[in-house]
C-alpha cells in the first residue's frame, strides 16, 4: 500500500511540473489546447494527492505499523478520530496536507474562474503548479510519509495533551488558512503576468481571501484556548515564534482585506495590494518554515529538520519572483484616482493598513532577531515579552480607535461637521464608560482603561450603525441582507472588540499569587478563600493522577481539584489545572498545583483570577458569525456577474 | 503490494494521462489554437459594464450614507451630480442607441431608458 | 483642500511616526537577552542571560528552599564541552523538567554559576506541544 502512496506522490510531482512548464509555455505563446491540458494536469494533481492522502489515512485508521509514520504517531489503543488526527501530527503528514489543500483549493479556484478570466487563469495554473512542485518534491525526495519498516507490535502513541478535540481541529484550520492565502497570491501573480492588473483578480479571489483569513484567525483562537485549558500556565498566548508564525500572515491578510476595498472603489493602491498579498503568502511559507525547521527556539519544540534549508530556498526564490514581477509591471499599476481628503474612509483604511503592517513587521523583527544576531554577532539574543506587549499596545490601541472612526466616515470625504454630529453619542458613551470604570477600580492600569474606553467607543459606533441602517431600510434583516459585506464586517469588528476587552481584562487586571499551603491552611485572593483539604492519588487506565483538594469560599463556593497526571503511554506528565468560571463576576478562578508532596500534605499553588477572559472565546463565535454574513452569497451580485459574461447584443 | 492497490494505481495513471492529453485528443487538428482571450470589443464591453456597476454601486452607497446621516446635505449635493453623470456616461456608452436618463424614484437610483 | 493628494504626506508622516515609536522603545527599554549554549557561556563574565541546554543530574535541593534547586546544563549538541552550574529559585519547575530534557533557563550569570529565575521546558523531538512555563 505504501508503494501506491509513493507512486501517487511521484505522479503529483510530475503533474505539478507539467502544470508549471506547459502552463507557462501555453500562457506565453497563447496556446489554447496546451493551456487546457496544463489546467487538467492541475486537477489531476489533486486527484493523485487525494489518493496518497487516502493511503495514509487508511494506514492510520488500520493501525498499520509497517508505515513508519503510523508507528511514530499512533498506538493500538488510539481511537479513530485521534488516529486520523495524527495525519497532521508529524512533519511528513502535514506537508501532505499542505499539498492536498493546495491542489484542492487551486483546482476549485481555477475551475470556477475558467470562463471569467481566461487569459489570467492561464497564468494562475503555472504559478500554482510551481508551488505544488515544491511541496510535491519535498514529499517525494526529502520528507516522505510512506517510509516502511517491519511492523512493531505497537506504536509510540500520541501524547496525551494532543488527544483532545482542540488539537484535532487546530492544525487543519491553520493549514486551510495558510494554504488558502496561496490562491489570492496565485491570482495576483497571474494578473501581473497576463497584464490584467485591474480589479478583476481581486473580485475573483475576494471570498477565498476571506475564507482563508477566517480559518487562520479561528484556528489561532482554538490554539489559544487549548493552551489555556490544557497546557496550564495561566495564559493563552506566549509570543512564541510558532504562535507568531500564524499571527503575522493573519495581520497582513487583514490589511489586504481592507485595502482591496479601496482598489475596488477608487482604483488606487494597486502596488500596495500586490505587495500585501505577496507578503501574506511569503509569511505563511515563513510560518511553515519556522514551525517545522527548528531554527528558532520555541516551546513548540519540533526537532531541527533538513526541510529547513529547502523551505528557506523556496522562500527566497518566491520572494525574488514576486518582487521582480511587481517591478516589471509597475507601469501597469498606476493609480486611477488620488486620495481626496485626509478625512475620508479611504484615508482611515490607509492608516489602519499602516498600523497593521507595522505591527506585523514588529513581530517579524522579534521572531527573526535571534537568527539575525546569531549571524551578525555569533551569539543568539532573544527578545522578551515586554517588547511584544509594548508594540501590541502602541499599534493595537490606535487600531481599535480607528475601527470606531472608520465606519462613521464616508467615502471620498467627510466634513468635520458631519463627523462631529455622528461622533457625538459614541464619544459621550465613551467618556461615561471611562469615568464609570475609574470608579469601579479599573484605573489601576492605564492601557487597560484606554482599551476598555476605546472598546466602548467602537461598540457604540457599531450599534449606532445598525440602528441608523435599520431606520433607513425599515428592517434589520433587509439591511443586513442588502449589505452583507458591510454589516458582516461590523460584526467581525464587534468580535475584535470583545477580543480586546477580554485580553485587556485578563492581562491588565486580576490577580496572580503563589502560595505554600500546609494541610488545612487557607489563602485569600481577590475575594476567594482557598483551603488545602489534602492530596489524593488515583490510577486509571491512562494515567496516575495526583490531585490537591481545595475548598473555595467567596464569590464561588465549592471544591476544586488541581494537580497533574503521569500518563503511561507515552510516559509523559501533564499539568491538570482547575478552572472555575464565575459568570456573574465575569472572571475565571484558575489554580495550578506547582508542587505536591503527598507525604507531608504540603502543596505549592499558583492562584490566578482572570477577569473577562471568556470574552476571548465568545469573540471567536462572533467572529465566525460575522465572517459568515460577509461570505453569504448574494443572488443579485451573482446575477450581475453572470450578465457581465453574456455576449454583447447586436 | 495488493492487487487492489496495483489496479487503483494503474487506473489513476491511465486516467491522468487521458485527462492531460484530452484537449489534443479532442481536437487533433485545429485552425485556431489561440487562447480564448476576450476580443478587443468584448474587453471594451466588459470594462464598460464594470464601470457602470461601479458607478451605480457608488451612487447607492452615497444615497445610503446620506440617509443614515454620514454625509451632510451640502456634501451630498456636491458629490451627487458628478457621480450621476459618470453613471449616465457609462450607461450611454453601453447602449448607444437609446437615450438614458438617470432619475430618482423613491430614494433609490433607477435607470430608465427613455426612447 | 490643496490640489496635490495628501496621501504621500500622510504615508510619510505615519511611517516616520511608527519608526519613531520603534526607535524610542528600543533606546529606552533595549532588553534583548543573550541566549547561549553552555559552551558559549564560559566566555561571558556576568549579566542577564538565558542558557539552552540539556539537564545533567544529580538534582539537589528545592526551588523554594534557601539554597535553591541545583543542577547542571550541558551543550544540546553534546559535542562541545562546557557545563553550566545552575541555582534555581522560584516556582517549581514544570512537570516535564527532568534529567536529560532540553530546557531554557533564564536568569543572571554570576561568574561561577547561573542564578536561574525561569525554566522553560521543551518536549522531546516529536510533534508534541505539551510544555508549560514555570
Amino acid at each position: 500500500m505504501a508503494e501506491l502512496g509513493r507512486a501517487a506522490l511521484v505522479l503529483s510531482l510530475g503533474l505539478s511540473v507539467y502544470a508549471l512548464v506547459a502552463g507557462a509555455v501555453a500562457a506565453h505563446r497563447n496556446l489554447r489546447r496546451l493551456s487546457t491540458s496544463a489546467r487538467n494536469a492541475l486537477f489531476c494533481s489533486f486527484a493523485s494527492t487525494l489518493v496518497a492522502a487516502a493511503v495514509l489515512a487508511s494506514a492510520l485508521v488500520r493501525h498499520d505499523f509497517s508505515f513508519a509514520y503510523v508507528a511514530e504517531h499512533t498506538d493500538r489503543n488510539l481511537s479513530t478520530p485521534y488516529a486520523l488526527s495524527a495525519f497532521w501530527g508529524g512533519q511528513e503528514g502535514s506537508l501532505l496536507l499542505w499539498l492536498l489543500v493546495l491542489t484542492g483549493f487551486g483546482s476549485l479556484a481555477v475551475f470556477l474562474n475558467r470562463r471569467l478570466l481566461r487569459d489570467l487563469t492561464a497564468w494562475v495554473v503555472p504559478v500554482l503548479g510551481g508551488i505544488g512542485t515544491f511541496f510535491a518534491f519535498m514529499l517525494v525526495a526529502v520528507s516522505s510519509p510512506f517510509g516502511t519498516q517491519t511492523a512493531p507490535l505497537d506504536g509510540a502513541g500520541l501524547v496525551a495533551s494532543l488527544q483532545n478535540p482542540y488539537m484535532v481541529a487546530h492544525p487543519p484550520m491553520l493549514y486551510l488558512g495558510y494554504v488558502g492565502l496561496s490562491i489570492p497570491f496565485a491570482f495576483a501573480a497571474g494578473a501581473l503576468l497576463s497584464g490584467n492588473t485591474d480589479e478583476r483578480w481581486i473580485v475573483a479571489t475576494r471570498r477565498w481571501t476571506l475564507v482563508a483569513w477566517t480559518f487562520l484567525g479561528f484556528g489561532q483562537l482554538l490554539g489559544a484556548h487549548w493552551a489555556y485549558v490544557e497546557v496550564g500556565w495561566g495564559g493563552y498566548y506566549a509570543w512564541d515564534p510558532v504562535e507568531n508564525a500564524a499571527l503575522m500572515p493573519w495581520l497582513a491578510a487583514t490589511a489586504f482585506l481592507h485595502s482591496v476595498m479601496i482598489q475596488e472603489r477608487k482604483g488606487m493602491l494597486k502596488v500596495w495590494n500586490m505587495v500585501l498579498v505577496a507578503l501574506a503568502f511569503e509569511l505563511s511559507i515563513l510560518g511553515t518554515f519556522l514551525t517545522r525547521s527548528g531554527v528558532v527556539n520555541s516551546i513548540h519544540s519540533f526537532a531541527k529538520s533538513p526541510i529547513g534549508g529547502w523551505f528557506l530556498a523556496f522562500l527566497v526564490i518566491s520572494s525574488l519572483f514576486s518582487v521582480a514581477l511587481i517591478l516589471w509591471r509597475l507601469p501597469l499599476l498606476k493609480a486611477k484616482t488620488k486620495l481626496e481628503s485626509a478625512l475620508s474612509r479611504e484615508a482611515t483604511f490607509l492608516y489602519n493598513n499602516l498600523l497593521l503592517v507595522a505591527l506585523c513587521l514588529t513581530i517579524l523583527w522579534g521572531v527573526l532577531f535571534p537568527i539575525v544576531t546569531q549571524l551578525v554577532k555569533g551569539e543568539q539574543r532573544t527578545i522578551g515579552r515586554p517588547y511584544y506587549d509594548f508594540f501590541l499596545r502602541a499599534f493595537g490601541l490606535p487600531l481599535l480607535f480607528l475601527m470606531g472612526i472608520g465606519p462613521l466616515i464616508a467615502w471620498r470625504k467627510t466634513s468635520l461637521r458631519a463627523l462631529a454630529r455622528t461622533l457625538f453619542w459614541p464619544i459621550v458613551v465613551t467618556i461615561a464608560c471611562g469615568v464609570a470604570l475609574v470608579f469601579v477600580g479599573a484605573g489601576s492600569s492605564t492601557p487597560g482603561i484606554i482599551a476598555y474606553s476605546f472598546s466602548a467607543f467602537v461598540l457604540a459606533t457599531i450599534v449606532l450603525e445598525f440602528v441608523r441602517g435599520t431606520r433607513a431600510t425599515g428592517s434589520l434583516f433587509v439591511l443586513i441582507g442588502r449589505n452583507r459585506r458591510r454589516y458582516g464586517g461590523y460584526i467581525v469588528h464587534a468580535a475584535i472588540v470583545l477580543l480586546a476587552i477580554g485580553i485587556a481584562g485578563s492581562s491588565a487586571y486580576g490577580a496572580n499569587v503563589e502560595q505554600r499551603l500546609t494541610r488545612g491552611q487557607s489563602v485569600t485572593v481577590d475575594g476567594y478563600t482557598l483551603t488545602n483539604r489534602g492530596i489524593i492519588q488515583r490510577t486509571t487506565i491512562r494515567a496516575k493522577e495526583t490531585r490537591v483538594l481545595l475548598d473555595v469560599r467567596g464569590p464561588w463556593k465549592g471544591q476544586i481539584q488541581t494537580g497533574s497526571n503521569q500518563f503511561f503511554n507515552p510516559p509523559e506528565p501533564a499539568q491538570e489545572v482547575a478552572i472555575k468560571t464565575n459568570w456573574l463576576r465575569a472572571e475565571d478562578l484558575y489554580v495550578i498545583a506547582d508542587e505536591v508532596h503527598p507525604a507531608t500534605g504540603i502543596v505549592y499553588v499558583q492562584i490566578l483570577v482572570k477577569p473577562l477572559v471568556n470574552l476571548i472565546w465568545i469573540a471567536g463565535i462572533v467572529f465566525l458569525l460575522g465572517s459568515g454574513v460577509a461570505l453569504w452569497p448574494d443572488a443579485r451580485e451573482q446575477r450581475r456577474l453572470v450578465t457581465r459574461l453574456a455576449p454583447a447584443r447586436a | 503490494m495488493t492487487a487492489a492497490a496495483i489496479v487503483l494505481g494503474a487506473l489513476l495513471a491511465v486516467g491522468v494521462v487521458v485527462l492531460v492529453a484530452l484537449p489534443f485528443l479532442r481536437e487533433p487538428v485545429v485552425s485556431d489554437d489561440r487562447l480564448d482571450a476576450p476580443s478587443e470589443a468584448e474587453e471594451r464591453r466588459l470594462e464598460l459594464v464594470e464601470e457602470r456597476d461601479r458607478t451605480l454601486a457608488a451612487l447607492k452607497e452615497l444615497e445610503f450614507d446620506h440617509r443614515t446621516g454620514k454625509i451632510g446635505d451640502d456634501d451630498y449635493r456636491e458629490l451627487l451630480p458628478p457621480l450621476r453623470q459618470a453613471a449616465a456616461r457609462a450607461l450611454r456608452a453601453l447602449e448607444p442607441d437609446q437615450e438614458i436618463a438617470v432619475t430618482r424614484r423613491a430614494g433609490v437610483e433607477e435607470v430608465q431608458p427613455k426612447h | 483642500m490643496s490640489t496635490r493628494s495628501p496621501a504621500r504626506l500622510i504615508i510619510a508622516l505615519a511611517v516616520a511616526g511608527v519608526l519613531a515609536v520603534f526607535l524610542v522603545y528600543t533606546a529606552v527599554a533595549g532588553g534583548s537577552t543573550p541566549t547561549l549554549t553552555p559552551s558559549q557561556v564560559a566566555a561571558k563574565t556576568s549579566g542577564k542571560l538565558a542558557v539552552v541546554g540539556i539537564v545533567v543530574g544529580p538534582l539537589a535541593g528545592d526551588s523554594h528552599g534557601t539554597s535553591g534547586l541545583r543542577f547542571q546544563l550541558k551543550d544540546p549538541t553534546g559535542s562541545k564541552p562546557g557545563l553550566v552550574r545552575v541555582v534555581y529559585h522560584g516556582t517549581a519547575p514544570p512537570p516535564l523538567f527532568r534529567v536529560g530534557r532540553s530546557v531554557v533557563v533564564s536568569g543572571t550569570y554570576a561568574g561561577s554559576h547561573l542564578q536561574g529565575t525561569n525554566i522553560l521546558t521543551k518536549c522531546p523531538s516529536k510533534y508534541t506541544t505539551a510544555t508549560t512555563k514555570a
